[in-house]
């Protein structure tokens, strides 16, 4: 997979007809072969983008940051980077006239090993979702699959449950990088963070760990689309993504088979009532 | 330094028996922002608010818990005494220990104690947040909305039209009138119900504060008490009614018959039709479930009769917009279906018909001219059997409750067979005689007496037919045996019940509904006339059965309440309301979407102190919010606050079990 040169070409035409002011694509890293996100506005430097299965994060996260939040950006797109794109649309954090989005038919990227990436694995929506124009050949959804993780996490007992998590997110160093990376994290200032809370307790200790990162992941139910840019920005290297499927999972099987961001105008499970909704379970 | 006073109320026995109440009042002087503890027998009592009035005063209070009953039943009482002892009136909290403890746990004393403290530990933490707060004040738009135009609406839309206040009747069918302009003459009186009925009808009609919109149903309504904004679907009646003139040629004319409703199908009706001779307003309406032009495009013969060119086949549904400050149901009642009982032969013999259908041949202006017959052969009956309780008061087929008038009208039906075929005789079989009312069991005497007919007190078990006759066996229990009537007709007493549309009405209302369908009110016996959503009252027997007499006070009581509600330019409202904080609004709008009252708005702010650029923020029209704090949950970044609710309050009352 290799449209380095299709997105050269078309950011060179929306930078020539100026119908944006930036562009968010991925360029390589300098010091060996993995690629970062690329944020242009001069159409001299349109040569160093590079799109391969070596483009893993989300760039629509790039979309937040107040010098882009009002201005016309053209993006590059993945299957679940574009589910994202959506969500945010749906929540009016982006004009969809402000943005140019390309879309790629995405065939998988590789983790940092080389291999395919587990979520790649597991992805139910390769391609772009919400698109101006887009790139490779669609395959369409594919089946849900649960993530092994959880299938395994589903064997520890209910009560066990909390210290396994405990220990796990013991090793977080509340440095937000979790939150700065996820593109559905755009609050004016985070719950936790608000000094006027009584509710969240933001000591950094396991336990506050844990209820910052419960807290957030419950604020993700329904509404994580699995890009992982979270656990690519952790520098404890905590499997996030626990979290997230185990509410995705709950999700899919309790709400007629919800997916976060499929569909424009659907905010989740969560805000939406039916009178047909389950009430036998908790996340 | 917060200083609380609890006052723990007795409630007679009610609290005191099932809670160890001097106990709760020592444990609260143990928090140490309480300054006052006391108990009294009953707190709501003058002498008990004196106490908190003097209280607040001596002991320079600046919370208040009252650990009594339910607050629906007593907030009201207690924050008008803070405020007369000078305090914010938002500063009570009631610890609602009779619902929530000793009622629920008259078993287990020790259990129900301990609940009562950690009720009123929790009240105490609240109040220590609590802010003041003050009344907010929303205009009223002074025009009421009466659906149904029976008799209930009618009396209800007049009164209130009487005080000068704008009314919009809604009636589902082509002419108010509603069951009563079904009905011959009234109980206890035996006074002409058309006679009485459509001088109303009338008035309504002409009285320049009333907006009779017939032939129309509420589809949707929006808002809160004083500025509701109702649709209203306008069905197409293909006829124009402003160049109508009701001349009638259109109904003779048009050559399709269909079972005539309003004379409980005895008769035929056309496809273009006036319900009924005294009709209001006395339109024609096109049935486009069976008009032949509509159908199959036709005929056309009424518009070919019609001088003023008023048939319009090309007419459509229309919705219509109004703008409401209260509402009246008034939506009246059904009868029960007497299918499932199967051994009457309901269905089967032609000779048993229900008692509107027999109310309609003893009319003067049914079906048949005032003359009972028999469906079968047209024949006049000598005997007459009518049976009560025909669904009502029976589990096994029916329902559960009384339908309350068929006593009476039974009676009357035994008064007016004997009217109108002077060598008849009645037989009624019956479980009890119900006649509690003004002159109703003088009149039930009446009957008995005066017409002679004979009152048989049992259950029918079996009809059968025996040539043309129809053979009754009961029992008559006071003389121990089963009897045979040999009858020329028999008159079932069906049971009243809901409309079958009441419940999705109730819903589109936003009102509570029983499990019978009728409309709940918000207090069986002190506020029998209000709903639980303020600013909706109830009128007749959209509520439960009722006679005329009640359904005709219970109307001028909505009519009293719309009156009450508009009597000034504002309403005075609950602050507790959800407010935004503008800082930490990320403008997702979830806020917006979940909101059942549409009180949340967005609105565009500076991005910054200064700055041209413009951010979208939630905000809330606390006009319109009822306080349900669905916002405030759904709201992730933590912008909203419910006033009355907000985090410290609740935070502290879970730090504090």
């Amino acid at each position: 997979m290799d449209h380095s040169k299709q997105i050269q070409d078309i950011a060179s035409k929306l930078f020539a007809e100026n119908k944006i002011d930036y562009f968010v694509g991925y360029r390589q890293n300098a010091i060996d072969d993995s690629q970062v996100p690329y944020l242009i506005s001069d159409p001299a430097e349109i040569p160093r983008l590079v799109f391969t299965d070596r483009s893993v994060f989300n760039l629509a996260n790039y979309l937040k940051p107040e010098h882009t939040r009002r201005k016309r950006v053209g993006l590059v797109v993945k299957g679940c980077d574009s589910r994202a794109l959506n969500l945010m649309l749906t929540e009016s954090q982006v004009k969809r006239e402000n943005v140019y989005i390309i879309g790629i038919c995405c065939e998988g990227v590789l983790n940092e090993k080389g291999e395919k990436a587990q979520n790649c694995i597991e992805c139910v929506m390769p391609d772009a979702v919400v698109y101006d124009e887009m790139i490779g050949t669609p395959t369409g959804k594919r089946e849900y699959i649960v993530n092994a993780d959880i299938k395994e996490l589903a064997t520890i007992a209910l009560e066990k449950r909390a210290d396994y998590f405990e220990d796990i997110f013991s090793n977080c160093i509340r440095c937000n990088a979790c939150r700065h990376s996820c593109p559905l994290c755009y609050c004016a200032k985070c719950c936790i963070d608000q000094e006027t809370s009584t509710l969240y307790h933001g000591a950094n200790t396991s336990s506050g760990a844990m209820h910052a990162l419960m807290t957030w992941s419950l604020h993700l139910a329904g509404r994580c689309v699995d890009c992982r840019n979270c656990e690519k920005a952790c520098p404890s290297h905590l499997p996030l993504h626990l979290l997230h499927k185990q509410n995705e999972s709950v999700i899919y099987e309790n709400f007629q088979q919800h997916l976060a961001g499929m569909e424009k105008d659907d905010r989740g499970a969560f805000y939406k009532y039916s009178l047909s909704d389950p009430d036998d379970f908790i996340l | 330094m917060a200083r609380v006073g609890v006052f723990v109320c007795y409630c007679g026995a009610n609290i005191a028996d099932f809670i160890d109440v001097p106990a709760v009042v020592e444990e609260a002087k143990k928090i140490k922002e309480v300054k006052i503890s006391v108990l009294y027998k009953y707190m709501c009592s003058d002498p008990g608010q004196g106490m908190i009035r003097d209280a607040i005063v001596q002991n320079r209070l600046t919370s208040v818990v009252v650990a009594a009953c339910s607050p629906r039943m007593h907030e009201k009482t207690f924050r008008k005494a803070l405020s007369d002892a000078g305090m914010n009136p938002y500063m009570l909290e009631v610890a609602n220990i009779r619902e929530h403890s000793s009622w629920v746990h008259q078993k287990d004393k020790k259990a129900a104690t301990e609940k009562a403290n950690d009720l009123i530990r929790m009240a105490i933490a609240k109040s220590i947040a609590n802010e003041q707060l003050h009344e907010i004040s929303v205009p009223v738009t002074k025009r009421a909305l009466v659906i149904g135009g029976g008799i209930a609406g009618i009396q209800a839309a007049l009164d209130i039209a009487d005080a000068r206040i704008p009314v919009t009747l809604v009636e589902k069918s082509p002419s108010i009138g509603g069951r009563m302009a079904q009905l011959d003459e009234t109980f206890p009186t035996l006074d002409c119900s058309q006679c009485i009925l459509t001088p109303k009808m009338v008035d309504v009609a002409s009285h320049p504060y009333i907006e009779l919109i017939p032939y129309s149903e509420v589809i949707e309504l929006d808002g809160y008490v004083g500025n509701y904004k109702a649709k209203i679907k306008k069905k197409a009646s293909y006829v124009d009614f402003s160049s109508c003139t009701g001349c009638g040629a259109c109904t003779q004319k048009c050559p399709v018959k269909v079972p005539n409703e309003f004379n409980m199908n005895i008769d035929k009706r056309k496809a273009i039709y006036t319900p009924f001779p005294q009709a209001v307003p006395n339109k024609p309406v096109i049935d486009a479930t069976h008009c032949t032009m509509l159908l199959k495009g036709k005929c056309g013969i009424c518009a070919k009769v019609c001088e003023k060119g008023s048939i319009n086949f090309k007419m459509v549904d229309e919705v219509i917009e109004r703008e409401v400050g209260a509402v009246v149901i008034a939506t009246g009642y059904d009868l029960w279906d007497p299918k499932p009982y199967e051994e009457y032969g309901v269905g089967r013999y032609k000779d048993i018909i229900t008692s509107l259908e027999f109310e309609r041949m003893v009319s003067a202006s049914g079906p048949t001219n005032g003359v009972p017959i028999r469906p079968s052969d047209g024949k006049v009956p000598k005997n007459v059997v009518f049976i009560k309780c025909i669904g009502s008061r029976d589990e096994a087929k029916g329902i559960e409750y009384c339908s309350k008038i068929c006593c009476m009208y039974t009676a009357k039906h035994a008064i007016l067979l004997h009217h109108k075929v002077h060598d008849s005789h009645a037989y009624i079989f019956y479980m009890d005689i119900r006649a509690a009312g003004k002159g109703y069991e003088e009149f039930v005497k009446r009957a008995q007496v005066e017409t002679a007919a004979t009152y048989l007190r049992g259950r029918v078990s079996k009809i059968y037919k025996k040539g043309d006759k129809l053979m009754v066996r009961g029992e008559d229990a006071q003389i121990g045996q089963v009897v045979e009537v040999e009858a020329d007709l028999v008159v079932l007493a069906t049971a009243v019940i809901a409309p079958k549309d009441n419940p999705s009405l109730a819903r589109l209302l936003g009102v509570s509904y029983d499990k019978y369908g009728y409309m709940s009110e918000a207090h069986p016996k002190l506020r029998p006339v209000e709903t639980a959503k303020a600013g909706i009252f109830l009128a007749g027997c959209t509520q439960a059965p009722k006679d005329i007499p009640d359904t005709v006070a219970q109307a001028s009581a909505c009519a009293a309440k719309v009156c009450g509600l508009f009597a000034g330019d504002t309403l005075k409202k609950d602050p507790m309301v959800s407010t935004i904080n503008n800082e930490f609004c990320s403008g997702c709008q979830n806020c917006v979407k979940v909101c059942p009252y549409q009180a949340i708005v967005t609105e565009e702010i500076p991005l910054g102190h200064g700055s041209k650029e413009l951010r979208t923020v939630a905000k809330i029209n606390e006009g319109v919010c009822q306080g349900c704090g669905s916002c405030v949950a759904i709201c992730r970044s933590m912008a909203i606050n419910l006033a009355g609710f907000t985090d410290p309050q609740i935070i502290n009352e879970i730090v504090a079990i």
